[in-house]
């Protein structure tokens, strides 16, 4: 089901993927790649960014670092691209593209607008490679905290950028739908608007979501939690990435339909949940019953605290560890 | 021996004239399958959203004769390791087609120019093309009948006229 991640490479030219090949400890420990027109060639794995010069060892020093051409930019975006662009206007818009593995290219460049609103990325000159990886089991701490006899509870994951967010989300979907650490398994409807949970390839998840998972791939949330309440009859909601205005209404309408919850947010801790517009509301009014806070404090995946949405507090017995995401 | 020479100069000019008078057949053919071709890719990449390779295999499982060698070649480079990009892998179809289907020089210039964009436009974009290409298909394919009919057979019969020429002149 999960492709090696070495098949990352033969997306890239001869070049760049000769250099990577022979990166410092190794092609699978990175993180992230990054391709920038005219600039050197960078890498970012755990807490460490470097260049990387021709030979594939790390530097800090932008002159002997690899540079990455312009039209290298566009040959990799080919090759990533199925050399069908035509398949992809929805991830011009978007600004990414998610290849099989369930590995993204972020896209950055020239813009076309069409009054006031973003009609594509029209030229390419920056790519970010995020490698996905799967942490299969760094769930097991959490799970007994998100139910409640076997009553999955409304849940959203906090955290500050790259601290395993989707990684644990994707092991919480995997768990429930598998029914590990629960009574029993649930039916779990996730809603993969960027692709990043199930990292589907032409619809198939390509991460290991559960046996009992429907996935929507690159739908909008709204609409797709609609869709998976009205047709799938879930027991758990999962999606990514709240925190605009509408998904408010998403979240009571939830509530209504009386399922569990499973989402992420970009949050340091329940103080700074509280100042952001949508997420402030979501936690006064109690419509989560845990937030689950992770760091980078041991590196990402992290566990910090599990609140209580209800009474605001912090659920005893929970000790700061690393889960063992993106290991 | 004189007789037999003469033989053999009848037979090779008849020959010739039977070969290029088969020819122009050929190329109607080849043009009329390019013709379907282009009309598949207009489903298979304008309504089904298929990616090059995806499509190009459909059509090459659909099409019948030697004209599928494109369709098989052009899969082949896009799938090479090299990482070729649509372009380049359709500029290397086109060379290696070139010795093995019957085309006119300007039927092989729409097959060269349609490769310019392909796979790096949108969708409307990449319609525009197939359908440009394929008018020009058209109109190659139609000029390529008057031809066929007009001169098929005046070839064939050139041949051994020219054949009978010689020997009249010779003998």
């Amino acid at each position: 089901m999960v492709t090696n991640i070495g098949e990352v490479l033969t997306y890239l030219t001869p070049r760049i993927r000769r250099a990577l090949e022979k990166v410092d400890g190794g092609f699978n420990r990175l993180e992230e790649i990054r391709l920038r027109a005219g600039k050197p060639l960078q890498v970012e794995n755990g807490q460490v960014s470097a260049l990387v010069t021709p030979e594939g060892s790390f530097t800090d020093r932008a002159d002997r670092a690899l540079q990455v051409r312009e039209d290298e930019i566009l040959r990799c975006l080919q090759l990533m691209g199925d050399n069908s662009f035509y398949t992809l206007e929805e991830e011009f818009k978007e600004g990414f593209i998610t290849l099989p593995g369930g590995h993204r290219v972020g896209l950055a460049g020239e813009c076309l607008v069409e009054k006031g609103r973003l009609l594509r990325i029209k030229k390419v000159t920056a790519l970010n490679l995020r490698l996905a990886r799967e942490a299969i089991g760094s769930s097991r701490r959490i799970i007994p905290f998100l139910v409640e006899g076997d009553r999955p509870l409304r849940a959203m994951i906090i955290s500050p950028p790259q601290a395993g967010k989707t990684t644990l989300l994707r092991d919480i979907v995997r768990s429930f739908s598998n029914g590990e650490g629960i009574p029993s398994p649930v039916k779990v409807g996730l809603v993969d608007e960027r692709g990043e949970i199930a990292g589907c390839f032409h619809g198939i998840p390509q991460m290991d979501v559960g046996i009992r998972t429907d996935v929507l791939n690159g739908c909008p949330k709204q609409d797709g939690i609609f869709l998976l309440l009205r047709s799938m009859s879930p027991q758990v909601i999962a999606t990514d990435e709240i925190g605009r205005p509408e998904d408010l209404k998403v979240i009571e309408e939830i509530l209504n339909a009386g399922v569990g919850f499973i989402t992420t947010a970009h949050a340091w801790d329940t103080k700074d949940l509280i100042l952001r517009p949508a997420l402030g509301e979501i936690w006064d009014r109690g419509l989560v019953e845990r937030v689950v806070i992770l760091s980078r404090r041991y590196g990402s995946g992290t566990l910090e605290e599990i609140w209580d949405g209800k009474t605001k507090k912090p659920l005893p017995g929970v000790k700061p560890v690393r889960l063992g995401v993106r290991e | 021996m004189k007789l037999f020479g003469a033989l053999l100069v009848l037979f090779s000019s008849t020959a010739a004239g039977w070969l290029w008078g088969t020819m122009l057949r050929k190329r109607l053919k080849t043009l009329g399958d390019l013709r379907q071709v282009f009309q598949w890719l207009e489903t298979e990449i304008g309504y089904n959203l298929f990616p090059l390779q995806e499509a190009f295999r459909r059509i090459g499982e659909r099409l019948r004769g030697e004209t599928s060698i494109i369709t098989g070649v052009f899969v082949g480079f896009l799938n090479s390791v090299q990482g070729l990009t649509a372009e380049e892998a359709w500029r290397q179809t086109v060379q290696t087609c070139r010795e093995k289907l019957v085309l006119a020089e300007n039927d092989w210039k729409i097959l060269e120019d349609f490769g310019c964009t392909l796979g790096t436009t949108d969708r409307s974009h990449q319609l525009k093309a197939i359908r440009e290409s394929l008018e020009r298909i058209k109109i190659q394919e139609e000029e390529a009948g008057k031809t066929m009919e007009k001169n098929e057979k005046l070839y064939r019969y050139l041949g051994t006229a020219a054949g009978t020429l010689v020997i009249l002149l010779f003998y």
